[in-house]
């Protein structure tokens, strides 16, 4: 790669290049002996720039000489505080940074990888929340995945609130009926949350379990499913604005903790409290974005599903008007699958938009005393057999959901 | 700027540094642009051992010029072309996807982006028995998807799952986990794949805008920088490991209301081939996309490209408009 220079005149030592091949060569050597470090602690490589903290404090490090994060971890607070020219408070939460680098099950994530075939074990085993509206659930490969999120846009009255409370129910039958056992919590922010109508929707679910109920394991479980507790089981939250809400959020995870059972997140709807006087638009995009991260993360780390509501709004463009999702083009790729609610005269239709795995599909549906229900005109066959001749061929079907539907 | 400290080089201790300190010498530029000669003079230090510190310190921080006919040579040698398993993709991205680049897939939610990022990663994983790293920002992977692919392509289970496991999928919700793992790979992730049997050859990052995008804008400042450590993070995995880097990006409108990619005029310099996904005019919910190439430094732009999102390996017979022709007068 180097062309040798000729010996210098005048009496140099060795010429120029044979001082840097032996320099490269001890720079290499050591290269490898960080090498070997960097597989003990992962953390060797990180540069400065890239770790969470804030520009100010970032800038105040790279210029006392910090240029990757391993260079920060051997010093001490009073060291780095004279050396950097921060406070102590400030050196002392900058190595905290560093010691835990957020959570550990973040570090985990970013660091180790999962084979496909891993990820298929731990999707079969995370199972969905069905809806009783047995079209709906076999057009979303079983239900409304466990793990992702989902959002459902629709105009006013044709059944967003309905479904969510649908949801909130079924989340709870028990996982000898083919369920998931777990809890909910509801956070509502357009103040259409009626307890009366979950009541009628747990009823309306206590006994649809009741006619499938036939072993012993099934029966026993009955007993202890009862309107009241269902209704115990789920949590709701009323958040007034949109900083409510964003807090709301920021706190999800402390309280995910505190209560692992819950498998179902509910935020009905994140279209009304920033829709109203939000005037910079820009500002209004990027918060949904943070939410929309926020989410997702937190459906993968504590396995649950998140759905969303949204409202609709109309787009004129070539002189026609056409209903489109609200909060903008950008909020479209936030939610990992979309449903969209809409009427075609008196029958209400769902149709799925947007899927990471099941095909785009329409179906019809209606809202009875009982809850979200199949409509009645197209006639589902026995149970065993729609189970069974599903299309997609899913095989994250719980072995059990023959006895729901 | 690299500052002078213990240890960076043989030769350096604290009694020296403390000597240049007093001349206000701190970094290792200003050491190298002043005279040996007259430093020895102002400081205590020996002029030999100031000169070898110099040397060693220029050693270990130029950078060395390449030749041409070198990095030819080299980029002939390493680079491999990575096809996607779609016909009419191909034909849009030359034959395929080049290793030691970035290629960018946009478009409006639902318009395939996930999809074809599946299709390829089966493709790479069944068709050239490669390593694929998939990195997930949405939620939106599914293995579940990747095995129906894979079933349409072979009936076999032991390949199945031997496919399966080629592709590695790792989740990162936020921009400063992205770094962390991009520098984790960077250093030591990518060797401890290609070590296992298989070499790595293409990394997904899907989406770069999920993560990027609610840094950008308003009163932050470190949104750019993030933006530009992704990007360096990205081109320096690409080019070390000869690796084909796809990300997936969103659209925004442009003035006129016509669709542009997202992440703007900055992040549109850092892929080297851009390609924008429509769903058909009229034909909302078939399965059909086009796919327009917005920036390349191979082809002519704008050409179109249709094809199918269910029949990924088939080649779509009737063409999306006219620029065919512009596609053929355009191929030598």
């Amino acid at each position: 790669m180097h062309t040798p220079h000729s010996r210098s005149v005048g009496g140099g030592n060795a010429p120029f290049w044979l001082v840097c091949q032996t320099a490269i060569k001890h720079q290499k050597k050591k290269k490898k002996k960080k090498k070997r470090k960097s597989t003990v602690n992962s953390k060797m490589h990180r540069t400065v720039p890239s770790l969470p903290l804030a520009p100010s404090m970032k800038v105040k490090l790279i210029n006392a000489g910090f240029q990757v994060a391993s260079d920060l971890t051997d010093m001490r607070p009073l060291q780095l505080c004279k050396e950097a020219g921060i406070s102590q408070e400030e050196a002392v939460e900058v190595l905290q940074v560093l010691r835990d680098d957020g959570q550990p099950h973040q570090q985990r994530a970013a660091t180790e990888s999962l084979t496909a075939l891993d990820l298929l074990h731990q999707e079969q085993a995370l199972g969905s929340i069905v809806t009783f509206c047995s079209a709906l659930d076999d057009a979303l490969g079983g239900g409304v995945p466990v793990g992702k999120t989902t959002e459902i846009c629709g105009s006013p009255g044709v059944g967003k609130t309905q479904l969510c409370m649908q949801l909130a129910v079924d989340v709870q039958i028990p996982v000898c009926f083919g369920g998931l056992g777990g809890k909910a919590l509801y956070i509502d922010t357009e103040g259409s949350f009626l307890v009366q109508r979950v009541a009628d929707m747990a009823e309306a679910a206590v006994q649809h379990c009741t006619l499938l109920a036939e072993d012993t394991e099934q029966r026993q479980a009955l007993e202890e499913l009862t309107v009241e507790k269902i209704l115990s089981n789920l949590f709701l939250v009323r958040c007034h604005d949109y900083v409510e809400l964003l807090a709301e959020v920021y706190l999800l995870p402390d309280f995910l903790s505190e209560h692992p059972e819950v498998r179902l997140v509910v935020i009905d709807s994140i279209a009304f409290p920033f829709r109203h006087d939000f005037e910079d638009l820009s500002q209004r995009t990027r918060l949904l974005n943070g939410l929309a991260q926020q989410l997702i993360q937190l459906a993968t780390q504590h396995s649950l599903a998140v759905v969303l509501t949204n409202q609709m709004t109309t787009r004129v463009s070539n002189g026609q008007s056409k209903l489109v999702p609200a909060l903008g083009e950008s909020w479209g790729h936030a939610a990992t699958q979309r449903l969209i609610l809409h009427w075609e005269g008196l029958r209400r239709l769902a149709s799925l938009y947007k899927s990471p795995s099941q095909m785009e599909a329409t179906i019809q549906y209606q809202i009875t005393v009982q809850g979200f229900r199949d409509a009645p005109d197209e006639p589902r066959t026995t149970p065993d057999s729609s189970a069974v001749s599903s299309p997609s061929g899913n095989h994250s079907k719980r072995p059990r959901m023959e006895d729901l539907s | 700027m690299v500052i002078l400290r213990e240890g960076i080089c043989p030769g350096i201790n604290e009694e020296f540094i403390k000597a240049l300190q007093s001349e206000d010498i701190k970094t290792v530029e200003d050491f190298v642009s002043c005279n040996p000669e007259e430093l020895a003079q102002k400081c205590s230090l020996s002029y030999k051992a100031l000169v070898a510190v110099r040397r060693v310190l220029l050693a270990q921080y130029t950078a060395f010029p390449v030749s041409g006919a070198d990095l030819y040579e080299e980029l002939l040698s390493s680079t491999a072309i990575l096809s996607t398993g779609n016909p009419s993709l191909d034909k849009l991205l030359d034959s395929g996807l080049y290793t030691g680049e970035i290629t960018e897939l946009a478009g409006s939610p639902g318009s395939g982006k996930t999809q074809v990022c599946f299709s390829v990663a089966v493709n790479i994983s069944h068709q050239l028995k490669q390593t694929v790293f998939y990195i997930d920002t949405k939620g939106g992977m599914c293995a579940n998807r990747l095995l129906q692919m894979l079933q349409s392509k072979t009936p076999n289970m032991e390949e199945q799952m031997e496919a399966l496991q080629k592709i590695k999928v790792l989740r990162v919700f936020d921009v400063f986990s992205l770094l962390a793992c991009l520098q984790n790979l960077r250093s030591n992730g990518l060797q401890k794949a290609s070590v296992g049997g298989g070499s790595v050859k293409a990394l997904m990052v899907d989406s770069v805008s999920a993560v990027l995008s609610s840094m950008l804008g308003g009163k932050q400042n470190e949104g750019m920088s993030l933006l530009m450590q992704v990007a360096g993070e990205l081109k320096m995995i690409a080019r070390d490991f000869s690796i084909a880097v796809l990300v997936t990006n969103h659209v925004t409108k442009d003035g006129n209301g016509h669709l542009k990619a997202g992440l703007g005029q900055s992040w549109s310099h850092v892929p080297r081939t851009r390609v924008l996904l429509q769903r058909i005019e009229g034909a909302e919910t078939s399965s059909l996309r086009t796919a327009t190439l917005t920036k390349s430094s191979r082809q002519a732009c704008h050409l179109v490209e249709g094809f199918d999102l269910c029949h990924w390996s088939e080649e779509r017979r009737t063409s999306i408009s006219g620029k065919r022709k512009l596609e053929e007068r355009s191929k030598p």
